[in-house]
């Protein structure tokens, strides 16, 4: 990159399931405080731009970006709405410092999904309307249809998305963050009431409430205020079409280009070898397994064998979704990438606690735009500012 | 799907509040062409000069090459079931009485195809690969709507 970029601080708040005494508006407050204490920054001096992750109608309001500057200490500066993922707004954030523009840039998403009283109206209402609508489906339905093809052509089986789960749901017992944290086994995942099938009610991660906000800046400015800089190395994503009918039933190819972009970028050219840790979407169970795969660390079809192997523990090789992923924090909608994102950075910077992975240097970050969508993006972070070649 | 919400909206914590939002789609040129089709009992798609795939559901651009197009082909209204799913919960999360069957429908001579519910067979004999056929409406009840098809059935 020609003018390095690092992410200098971190915050958070909610995440949990209800967070019924805050407002979305003291959510982001609250999650901005920290950050700015977390970079040493003052939003009203020192930050030059905002960009907030958001969807209309996740949030109940016709133009919600408006909404969103006096909470984050924004108000009378540059601030901006990316109608999508986190980690589209913290790609753009990026941008932003990389282009010149500014120095100091704060990228912020949340969910306030509590709030949400006809969650499957609003899936329903983000599906075709004139040919997928009128069949009267839930939308989940269309994720019991990819997955049945995925594991039809992989050969991975509905018992590694169990084991998937079994997991990251076990992760999520060393992480204070998770809401739905729990000892259960790949058994109890099969055992769960069918959705979908294959899909089943535990392969399905339930909703959460969070915010995260996150303080950007260029070279010169990191280095002056943090004692961790965490570097972004490497950036991309893709949109496929919309049409599921015109789509790759096997492959995200959406995730596979947006890898590719953000490897070329960052000179990784050995995926499995030159990454420490990977936090990647798992809303739906095998997802996991299809976007470790579409991020080459292996071909499609491998991803089981490395699960039973051990490899993407915690303590394994190439750690998959330490925090315990959205299967065991909680599905955060908008906020999902910027939180994989977080996770990255607190492992880098060796602050994840009782979930710390061993010696990591590279991390890389995925998001999924969640259903019905083939879009997403990719992340990489390293706490140096080059990968390390091997 | 249990999704935990706040169930006492009246409580001093919440302001209820509810969104009126009705739309007319338009259905548009390739949109227009297709449901007539449908109304006719045919299936078609469009056809790209430069790539040679044939769309369904159609548009007048290509996704693969931004080609406009403008050459309309009926495509068997049979294919193959690509993918299936068999449904326990409807629209609103609640269980089905009867489990249903949901496919993706991988038409004849047709690159892409349709999403649609598979009748006259069983859940477990159903399989990848299966030949399956469109179930009409009949024409007077026909109305230029997806669900003038009823659903696909196996090949015997
Ligand atoms: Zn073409």
């Amino acid at each position: 990159m020609e003018r390095r970029v690092a992410v200098i601080g971190v915050g958070w708040s909610g995440f949990a399931p209800q967070t019924a005494d805050v407002s979305y508006k003291e959510l982001m407050f609250e999650a901005a405080t920290r950050a700015y204490d977390d970079a040493g920054v003052d939003p009203r001096r020192d930050v030059d731009s905002f960009i907030t992750c958001a969807e209309d109608y996740w949030e109940g309001f016709s133009i919600f970006d408006e909404f969103v500057p006096d909470q984050l200490g924004a108000v009378l500066k540059p601030t901006c709405t990316v109608s999508g993922d986190g980690l589209h707004g913290l790609v753009n954030a990026v941008m932003q410092i990389e282009s010149g523009l500014f120095d100091v840039v704060v990228v912020e998403a949340h969910s306030k999904a509590s709030d949400i009283l006809t969650y499957e109206g609003l899936l329903k209402f983000a599906m075709d309307p004139i040919f997928t609508r009128p069949l009267g489906w839930h939308p989940y339905a269309l994720a019991g249809l990819e997955m049945a093809r995925y594991l039809y052509d992989t050969g991975n089986t509905e018992e590694h998305c169990a084991m998937v789960v079994e997991k990251n749901r076990r992760n999520a017992l060393a992480n204070s963050l998770a809401s739905y944290a729990a000892d259960l086994t790949a058994d109890d995942v099969m055992d769960s009431r069918p959705l979908f099938e294959p899909l089943k009610e535990l392969d399905v991660a339930g909703l959460a409430d969070g915010c995260v906000v996150m303080v950007l800046a260029a070279e010169e400015v990191a280095e002056k205020l943090a004692d961790k800089p965490v570097w972004v190395l490497g950036m991309g994503w893709a949109n496929e079409t919309i049409s599921p009918e015109l789509r790759d039933w096997c492959r995200p190819v959406y995730a596979e280009i947006a890898a590719d972009m953000a490897y070329a970028m960052a000179g990784i050219k050995n995926p499995a070898k030159e990454i420490d840790l990977l936090e990647v979407d798992d809303r739906f169970s095998y997802k996991e397994l299809q976007h470790v795969e579409a991020l080459g660390v292996c071909d499609y079809g491998e991803a089981s064998r490395l699960l039973e192997d051990g490899v993407f523990d915690r303590d394994g090789d190439l750690p998959v979704n330490p925090s315990g992923g959205s299967l065991g924090v909680g599905n955060l909608l908008e906020a999902s990438g910027l939180f994989r994102a977080m996770e990255v950075v607190l492992q880098l910077r060796g602050e994840a606690g009782r979930r710390q992975v061993q010696d990591v240097e590279v991390g890389v970050a995925q998001s999924w735009r969640g259903l019905p969508t083939a879009s997403g993006a990719v992340v990489i972070f390293g706490s140096e500012k080059e990968v390390k070649k091997p | 799907m249990s999704v935990e919400r706040s169930r006492l909206p009246d409580e001093i914590k919440h302001w209820y509040g509810d969104m009126i939002c009705d739309y007319t789609y338009t259905l548009g040129i390739a949109g227009e062409k297709f449901f007539t089709g449908l109304k006719e009992g045919r299936i078609l798609g469009t056809r790209c000069p430069r790539c040679g795939a044939v769309w369904v559901p159609p548009s007048i651009y290509c996704p693969d090459c931004f080609e406009e197009l403008t050459e309309w082909v009926e495509v068997p209204d049979e294919g193959i079931v690509f993918s299936f799913t068999i449904a326990h919960a409807g629209p609103d999360g609640k269980p089905l009485q009867e489990p249903e069957i949901y496919a993706f429908i991988l038409l004849d001579g047709a690159d892409g195809g349709l999403l649609h519910k598979l009748g006259e067979v069983r859940p477990e004999e159903v399989y990848i690969g299966m030949r399956v056929k469109a179930v009409w409406a009949p024409e007077a009840e026909r109305k230029g709507a997806i669900t003038d098809i009823r659903y696909f059935k196996p090949v015997e």
